[in-house]
């Protein structure tokens, strides 16, 4: 373990993140801790997999300019990711107290992020409220890239659409028509009314087909 | 002859949805006074829809007569008569459905449309005593890894292929030695794992890419590895999924059901990692863990209680039918 451990932030189903200090550098560290219920050799080498491709994901981002914490150092033998820490606050704990001009804002530059990651070939794979921060200026970053996909297929660009959506309408539900409504707008301006219409009939498929729908509510 | 109170309910219960024509009955008062299967099992090879349906044909009226004799009940004592409605293989389903619209037309008592999925973890709950789980549902043909919430049961994964217990059945065919359970005994032997793609998407699984390459490896390393590293590699797969699923509901339950639920392995992997979260684990005994007659028949009692019956109109067999499609009214009831 590099530097001294301040706190844990979150521990998910597969990894741990922690906040900690390296000469005076403010870091997070994301661990994926081996499970015991697997065998060593493949419990390795999922653990390895994973933390390279979320340091590949990110990569790509930062290649098409999507705002997300940069890679400070990667342990493999650890399968650990260390990362530049976010200081600020999930958007999930300020959405629903902000004025409805910022709210806008905010809803339309997501919308232009993820419609520049979309158009470049990357799926978040977990966008909810709790996988968007906002620095003390109010930038936006994207984090928690473990089930993200470098893809083109518009079923998984869609599914960041419907998940973000979804979990607007279960936890912040009063703001989602306006914050939608932006969000689509600055979804269009980067990405393109064609390629967002295609999505949003997607969205739509998913919808019906009443897959990822209460389940992954359950998270907030 | 058994002394059941006027208040308890009896439903008599078909399963056809697959290789077993099962039938069972049940009471409200959460007996099984009968649970009857006959297992059609092919010489060579996997299921042949027609060919299995022709077996249903042959052993209703035996395994009907066992069962009431087996329960000692008059079929008039039954209140309502239930089948499996799907998802299952289409020839198999009608013979059951036929059959259990004849037998409710004939005593005139309601007719229940029973999801099959739903059956599997109803009549777990009912053996294990456990109340609100998470469910790895595991068998030769399904996958899937599912919870109550809101009415419903819901998937929160499954497989984007081919089921958990196909893969290992259809290797261990292959590399002649057997289905399930060979392919876990000659795991035991194993001693180098091999890396196989391991393919987890949220809590998805696909086993196709992982079959396919363990095939290709038949007869270049030796067959206890590669029983060792396709098993593991299965079993991991399944349970991180299931944790996924367990740390997102916050349950504090886990119920495995389906056939491939007697695995040893797959059974400690996923004591071990219920530890990490505090969370208990139950199996549905052998005798309901697979296909069965009894399943179908609780299932059934659960819904008539709810008051989920069907006309003959609305009793078309749902091949395709959806675990989250059915509606679970009796869980509200607190049942």
């Amino acid at each position: 373990m590099l530097g001294e451990k301040i706190e844990v932030i979150r521990i998910g189903a597969e990894a741990v993140v922690s906040r900690l200090e390296w000469n005076g550098l403010k870091m997070v560290s994301k661990h994926r801790v081996p499970k015991p219920y697997r065998f060593p050799e493949l419990d390795k080498w999922v653990r390895d997999r994973r933390t390279l491709h979320e340091a590949r994901v990110i990569m790509s981002l930062r290649r098409l300019g999507i705002p997300c914490p940069a890679i400070l150092m990667l342990d493999r033998s650890e399968a650990t990711l260390y990362l530049q820490l976010i200081e600020g606050v999930e958007l999930k704990r300020i959405l629903d107290s902000l004025p409805a001009e910022e709210l806008e804002r905010l809803a339309y530059e997501l919308g232009r992020i993820i419609g520049r990651m979309h158009a470049g070939g990357v799926a978040h794979g977990d966008l909810t409220t709790s996988n968007i921060m906002l620095d003390k200026s109010r930038n936006i970053y994207l984090i928690d890239f473990g089930l993200s996909a470098i893809t083109d297929d518009p079923e998984e660009l869609a599914v960041d659409i419907h998940l973000l959506d979804r979990s607007l309408e279960s936890v912040h539900h009063k703001v989602r028509a306006s914050f939608m409504r932006s969000f689509l707008r600055g979804y269009a301006a980067a990405a393109g009314m064609s390629f967002l219409q295609k999505l949003v009939e997607k969205v739509k498929e998913i919808r019906s087909r009443g897959r990822y729908v209460e389940e992954r509510r359950k998270r907030h | 002859m058994t002394t059941s109170s006027r208040d308890e309910k009896l439903v008599l219960g078909i399963e056809s949805t697959a290789h077993t024509f099962g039938v069972g009955i049940a009471s409200s008062a959460g007996r099984i006074l009968a649970n009857v299967n006959y297992v059609y099992a092919p010489k060579a090879g996997g299921i042949h829809p027609r060919e299995a349906a022709q077996h249903h044909g042959r052993v209703a009226a035996r395994a009907l007569k066992e069962t009431f004799e087996k329960a000692g009940v008059r079929p008039k004592d039954i209140d309502g008569v239930a089948f499996s409605m799907g998802p299952g293989m289409g020839p198999c389903l009608r013979v059951g459905a036929t059959v259990a619209r004849a037998i409710a037309l004939k005593l005139g008592k309601p007719l229940i449309g029973v999801n099959h999925s739903v059956a599997h973890i109803e009549i777990g709950r009912l053996m294990t005593g456990c109340r609100d789980p998470v469910i790895l549902y595991v068998a030769g043909g399904n996958t899937m890894i599912a919870g109550y919430i809101d009415g419903r049961y819901r998937v929160f994964g499954e497989t984007l292929d081919i089921a958990a217990g196909n893969c290992l059945d259809v290797f261990g065919i292959k590399a002649g030695i057997g289905p399930m359970p060979a392919p876990e005994e000659y795991a035991r032997r194993g001693e180098k794992f091999h890396p196989l793609p391991y393919r987890v998407k949220g809590m998805d699984v696909s086993f196709s890419g992982l079959l396919t390459a363990a095939l290709k490896l038949i007869g270049s390393i030796k067959l206890e590895d590669l029983c060792l590293s396709i098993t593991e590699t299965v079993y991991s797969m399944l349970t991180e999924t299931l944790e996924r699923a367990l740390a997102y509901t916050e349950k504090k339950e886990i119920l495995l059901v389906g056939g491939l639920a007697r695995s040893r392995r797959l059974r400690e992997m996923i004591e071990e990692m219920a530890r990490l979260h505090g969370a208990r684990v139950y199996c549905a005994p052998p005798e309901y863990a697979g296909d069965n007659g009894a399943m179908i028949a609780w299932t059934g009692v659960l819904q008539l209680i709810a008051g989920q019956t069907l006309s003959i109109e609305e009793s078309r067999v749902k091949p395709r039918f959806r675990m989250d499609e059915a509606e679970a009214r009796w869980r509200e009831l607190g049942l």
